[in-house]
């Protein structure tokens, strides 16, 4: 049963169906990001287990460490990167919702795509 | 080894080093941020230019940053299709650009101008590194760049409509970068590599064939939401047609092109050698998707009455036809979904930039206003009707050149289906294309539409309309200088 | 409805993800493929040839050091967006709701953060010069500064804030990041190598290790610099726009 030995990776498939479920059904749009966030860290996690090695120590070469004993550096280089564009989509987001608060007065994406629908008829009479 | 091998890396970095220093000289200078937004974009056009010939039409120039060897550093790998699309984004950014040197005053804020250059920069630097980079997690980062970018430069208006567009392609566009990223891990846990050619040879070696199938179908989604896929499309039309009109012309005429570019790297560079059988099945649901796409963009253009929505919608119908050149996997269908994203670019962008200078001229931007504008605005109504001409694909324009070998490729490849769509997508865009030309050019104005006098827009902005439908016209007519290059370069990549 | 549909949609592709992660091969395997292949390398090679103990100090600003130029050009753009979004905060005065807050901090908590963060600052200035041997590295530190600034921010108000660390200030260092990661690059091509090339072909065999030390260590002040920079911009840009939606007492 490789799926056993795999647990992280079916905690993070499972994180990552709740983040996206979020995205998707959530009316509020703070609630969204936070999905989206849920999202992120789903595969973070996905590739830091995929760095470990059984009994891994950190890949720092002091004090004489056991080369072949540390784990995998490479996705924990990687994820330092995508955490950077996390910080910086979130960022984005964030001020995106600041501007739409100030315009609509409302978080609710029903209430958004309702006012488009509202506009789009005024236009087209 | 001349110096010129230094020049892709060059051609990226000294945009993104503009864009860094810009905000610096916007807060000394804010006169002359506009200007010196082009000089970084016209060094990378000149270094791209001065590549020319240099790489084989079945070769690439590889560079490996930092020295490392390319497993363990990272590499750009320009080849000819690279270096193509390179310099049309160099072209269209630099047009583009000049337009809105004019006309993004009226629409973004003073305060906000400076960032919007820095971000129109980034956006191409991104671009570009986009298409040349050899590692599959560098074309990760650099997406984002472009994500991000483009998000900001939707909403850069700040009214109402702009945002609301900028939030949807954003809850699009960031869960589908995720899935790339995921993608990424998935292909690094049974590969162990990131380098694409390098990952090619391992995939063809490599047991796990569930985990590859899966790669890739995230890999397509993520592109395909980026490149507004038929099912994943519903972003772009409000996104395209509510972004200020250069920023319409880069969306619609670049960005959604090197996503498109992006599968044909994933497709034949990494999954391409020996994993065949293994896309085998996603390849033909693209296909299915690519000709629904052509399909439905077109019947949706039709029925729209602004003319930027029914130009953003023939974009989707247009990505259509750059993913069926995709999914024929012959030589001839992928020269001619290149030679297609060329021709695309330089009419998307004529048109969005003419619709932006219908809205600076008079604010008009439904279709019936256009009624009659031929006697007030000739050259900006003359260039709408080449770069139309070449959209729907009749002879003299590059339009028909592209659909000519993506239909070749598609008879090749024996999917008859697919050429039917392709001569329906034709008629479709026909249709609705003569209908602003019908208007504009044999149609009385309506009533204190174009009474007053107008004139053109000024020559800033007429000269990159102009340059990019004669464009339309000179690839058209000389296309012999590129077509053999490109099969042969496509032949290669196969 | 739409509830069903994508809750059908979503555990469909769950279920395609499990399948695919089970036959991945197993957590931890010594053998699985991505320990076969350039890890050994990395794991072995990386203290020599980057000079750097921390293997992933040296995969992320010497191997992949492309990759970094990137992503701090990542955080710029998001600096970027926000700017092009929201708009920079006003030179002169500014009030954000924390100065109009009808309940002031209590003295407790002024004494504490006005003693805390110095001692923050100073450890992240810790956290960014040890990168290379110790986890930690420039974002880390330059996130750390961030915090420090945020939490000073939200007890003193965006106008003391806004005084200590002004716009002249930072717009100059917003982009020091990539500023330095470029000329490092270019470096590399005048010392003989490629773009990002830290160790000098054309310097004696002898002084590359200090070269590739020294570039490594000023990229990771940049990082921390432009980092911090540009996080507190990004904050002062957002805590300027409360005001305008914050509802007023």
């Amino acid at each position: 049963m490789r799926l056993l030995h795999n647990y992280h990776y079916i905690g993070a498939v499972i994180l990552f169906c709740i983040g996206l479920y979020t995205v998707i059904v959530r009316r509020n749009i703070i609630k969204k990001l936070i999905g989206l966030n849920i999202m992120e860290t789903a595969v973070f996690f996905f590739y830091i287990s995929l760095g470990y090695v059984d009994n891994g120590i950190a890949p720092i070469r002091v004090g004489g460490a056991d080369p072949s004993k540390m784990v995998n550096p490479i996705p924990q280089a990687l994820i330092l990167t995508g955490i950077v564009v996390a910080v910086s989509v979130t960022a984005l987001a964030l001020s995106l919702v600041i501007l739409l608060y100030r315009q609509f007065g409302t978080l609710d994406v029903d209430h958004l795509m309702r006012d488009e629908a509202e506009e789009a008829k005024e236009a087209g009479e | 080894m001349g110096a010129y091998r230094h020049f892709p890396v060059l051609m990226i970095t000294i945009p993104m080093l503009g864009a860094v220093l810009l905000p610096f000289l916007g807060y000394l200078r804010k006169r002359w941020v506009a200007t010196a937004t082009l000089l970084p974009l016209a060094v990378s056009a000149v270094l791209g230019l001065l590549l020319i010939g240099r790489i084989p039409a079945d070769g690439y120039l590889s560079y490996e940053l930092g020295s490392w060897t390319p497993h363990f550093g990272i590499e750009i790998r320009v080849d000819y299709l690279g270096l193509f699309m390179m310099l049309i984004v160099c072209g269209i950014s630099l047009l583009a650009l000049v337009f809105s040197m004019r006309y993004i005053e009226r629409e973004v804020e003073g305060p906000k101008l400076t960032a919007f250059y820095v971000l129109f920069l980034l956006l191409s630097a991104a671009m570009l590194g986009f298409t040349a980079t050899g590692d599959i997690f560098n074309l990760f980062v650099f997406m984002e760049i472009l994500a991000l970018s483009s998000y900001a430069l939707v909403a850069v208006a700040g009214n109402r409509n702009a945002v609301r567009a900028a939030f949807k392609y954003l809850l699009m566009g960031a869960p589908s970068s995720i899935m790339v990223l995921l993608a990424i891990g998935f292909l690094y846990s049974v590969t162990g590599s990131l380098n694409m050619a390098d990952l090619s040879t391992r995939i063809a070696e490599s047991s796990y064939s569930e985990v590859l199938i899966v790669a890739y179908i995230l890999f397509v989604i993520g592109f395909g939401v980026k490149a507004a896929l038929f099912p994943m499309h519903m972003w772009l039309p409000d996104a395209h047609s509510i972004a200020p009109s250069p920023v319409s012309a880069m969306l619609s005429g670049l960005l959604v092109e090197v996503s498109a570019f992006a599968i044909i790297r994933v497709t034949f560079s990494v999954f391409g050698s020996g994993a065949e059988n293994l896309i085998g099945g996603t390849v033909d649901a693209l296909g299915i998707f690519a000709a629904a796409a052509v399909l439905f963009g077109g019947i949706m253009a039709i029925i729209q009455k602004d003319l930027k929505m029914m130009i953003a919608y023939s974009t989707i119908s247009h990505i259509g036809y750059i993913f069926l050149g995709i999914t024929a996997f012959t030589a001839e269908g992928l020269a001619g979904a290149m030679y297609h994203v060329l021709d695309h670019g330089l009419a998307k962008a004529c048109l969005f930039l003419c619709a932006g200078s219908f809205i600076y001229v008079k604010g008009y931007r439904r279709i019936d206003d256009l009624k009659g504008a031929w006697r007030q605005m000739p050259w900006t109504c003359f260039a709408f009707a080449v770069a139309s001409i070449s959209v729907i694909g009749v002879p003299p324009t590059a339009g028909f050149i592209s659909k000519w070998y993506l239909i070749l490729g598609n008879i090749e490849a024996g999917n008859y289906f697919y050429v039917f769509v392709l001569l329906s997508g034709s008629i479709l865009a026909a249709v609705y294309c003569f209908r602003v030309i019908y208007y504009m050019f044999f149609q009385p104005p309506k009533e204190g539409a174009w009474e007053s006098r107008t004139n053109e827009a000024s020559p800033s902005m007429l000269a990159p309309i102009w340059i990019l439908s004669f464009g339309t016209l000179f690839f058209g007519v000389f296309s012999y200088l590129l077509i053999p290059s490109l099969l042969k370069a496509a032949a290669f990549l196969l | 409805m739409k509830k069903i549909i994508s809750l059908l949609f979503i555990s469909a592709l769950g279920v395609l993800l499990l399948f695919v992660v089970a036959s991945m091969p197993r957590m931890g395997d010594p053998e699985s493929p991505t320990r076969e292949h350039v890890i050994p390398r990395y794991l072995e090679n990386a203290e020599e040839e980057t000079n750097s103990p921390n293997v992933i100090t040296g995969i992320i600003l010497n191997y992949r050091g492309y990759d970094t130029s990137g992503e701090v050009t990542v955080i710029f753009c998001a600096l970027a967006c926000v700017l092009a979004i929201l708009g920079r905060e006003k030179r002169g005065r500014i009030h954000s709701y924390v100065d109009r807050s009808p309940v002031p901090a209590s003295p407790v908590v002024k004494t504490m953060v006005r003693f805390l963060a110095p001692f923050i600052i100073l450890f992240s200035v810790y956290t960014i010069l040890h990168g290379e041997i110790s986890p930690g590295g420039g974002f880390q530190g330059g996130a750390i500064v961030g915090a420090s600034i945020i939490i000073f921010t939200t007890i003193f108000g965006l106008w003391e804030a806004s005084r200590r660390i002004p716009q002249k200030f930072r717009v100059p260092l917003e982009g020091s990041a990539f500023i330095i990661f470029f000329i490092v690059g270019i470096l590399g091509i005048v010392g003989g190598g490629n773009f990002l090339t830290y160790a000098w072909p054309n310097i004696a065999n002898n002084l590359q290790p200090s070269v590739v030390l020294w570039l490594t260590i000023i990229v990771e002040i940049g990082i921390g610099l432009g980092g911090a920079m540009v996080l507190i911009s990004i904050l002062f840009a957002m805590m300027r726009e409360e005001e305008a939606i914050a509802p007023t007492a």
